[in-house]
């Protein structure tokens, strides 16, 4: 059953599991991706404006549940608008070429209480690498489920940041992702 | 009345080693601000702009130092020969220097922690962000910062034309009651 709610942002920013048993949909603006990575030794945080979410979380069927994602990369919020352009260019990201990261879950695991574990495939720039993100779910005050997680890559494995930019003494090789979600309650 | 507040007495050492390290760093920084912002991104820009920012925060804390040195030990009284208008003028031209003094790295760290960069000092020691990443309210503190910026170097080129206005006009001893080395003889 596909829940449709007022909140359902514009076309396009939602990827609805259409037809799909439980597919939920997403609570987009009060969901979000962000980073943290480190140039120089000082944090600096961004995040993406757009992306799309495919997500089924059964807790008492792990085994339909899953998470896939479409990020735009071009979409990207950092520092300053000269840190964003940099970004696109063929040694960062290379939008032109590969305008959206995916991950694709493969099984979600129970690890204890509220506590998830999503394995699956990331791709960025053509590079796919399997990636386990550990999840915390809990309920809000609204009945939705929240789901927060956080995992760490490492861009170089990705070919993000080449070249001048791929000593990581300037740009760490380590870029933590954070993922909170806002799931509607299924009904 | 103390050795301190004597009319034509000089500035302590503290005061006046404290003025020159300041002055040195803000122009040293205002320099950095205007020049780093102009490099394409790359190791050298993201290295001046932390260097910037130590010295803005290094500003901050001598400013901290200075007012409270000024507080226990207050400046040279003004000469009587002095206008009236220029004790005002000269009152509140350094009541402002110091508000800047204060409120320009504050508006620094503010843009950056907006701007979701984090500030380590001297590489070392990180500072709290004051605020979560925040694009817009990043653009406004970024016009404050070098509004305010801009409104300081006014500030300094009057204090500097004062200063030597006092000098060389008045023959007074408003600048070598601060200038590092005692003169030789009287200014008079």
């Amino acid at each position: 059953m596909v829940l449709l709610r007022s909140f359902i942002p514009p076309l396009g920013m939602l990827l609805l599991a259409a037809g799909q048993a439980g597919a939920q949909g997403v609570l987009i603006d009060r969901s979000e991706i962000r980073f943290m990575s480190k140039q120089m030794g000082v944090n600096v945080e961004g995040r993406f404006r757009r992306w799309k979410a495919n997500i089924v979380f059964l807790p008492k069927d792990l085994a339909a549940s899953k998470a896939d994602f479409e990020i735009d990369l071009g979409s990207i919020d950092l520092a300053s608008d000269e840190a964003e352009t940099e970004i696109k260019r063929p040694l960062w990201f290379d939008t032109v070429k590969y305008p959206t990261a995916k991950f694709v879950s493969s099984a979600v695991r129970n690890t204890g209480m509220d506590k998830y574990e999503v394995a699956g495939a990331l791709t960025i720039k053509g590079v796919t690498r399997d990636a386990v993100v550990p999840i915390a779910m809990k309920k809000d005050a609204a009945g939705n489920s929240v789901a927060e997680g956080s995992f760490a890559l490492k861009r170089l494995d990705f070919k993000v940041g080449e070249g001048e930019w791929a000593d990581p003494d300037t740009v760490a090789n380590e870029v933590v992702v954070r993922v909170r979600m806002v799931l509607p309650p299924v009904r | 009345m103390t050795a301190a507040t004597r009319i034509g007495a000089r500035y302590t050492t503290t005061a006046i080693a404290l003025h020159w390290l300041i002055a040195a760093l803000i122009v040293g920084g205002f320099t950095l601000g205007l020049s780093m912002v102009e490099l394409p991104l790359s190791r050298q820009k993201l290295q001046w702009y932390a260097w910037h920012k130590w010295i803005g925060i290094t500003v901050f804390l001598l400013s901290c130092i200075r007012l409270a040195w000024r507080w226990g030990h207050p400046p040279p009284l003004h000469s009587p020969a002095m206008p009236r208008w220029q004790v005002r003028a000269a009152h509140w031209a350094h009541g402002l220097l110091y508000a800047l003094l204060l409120v320009i790295p504050l508006t620094g760290w503010l843009f950056s922690s907006a701007s979701g960069v984090q500030v380590v000092y001297l590489g070392l020691v990180p500072l709290p962000d004051l605020l979560p990443k925040d694009k817009a309210l990043a653009g406004v503190f970024r016009v404050c910062h070098v509004g305010l910026n801009f409104t300081l170097l006014a500030l300094v080129c009057m204090h500097v034309a004062a200063a030597l206005k006092h000098h060389f006009v008045d023959g007074d001893a408003v600048l070598t009651n601060m200038w590092p080395a005692a003169p030789s003889k009287p200014p008079h």
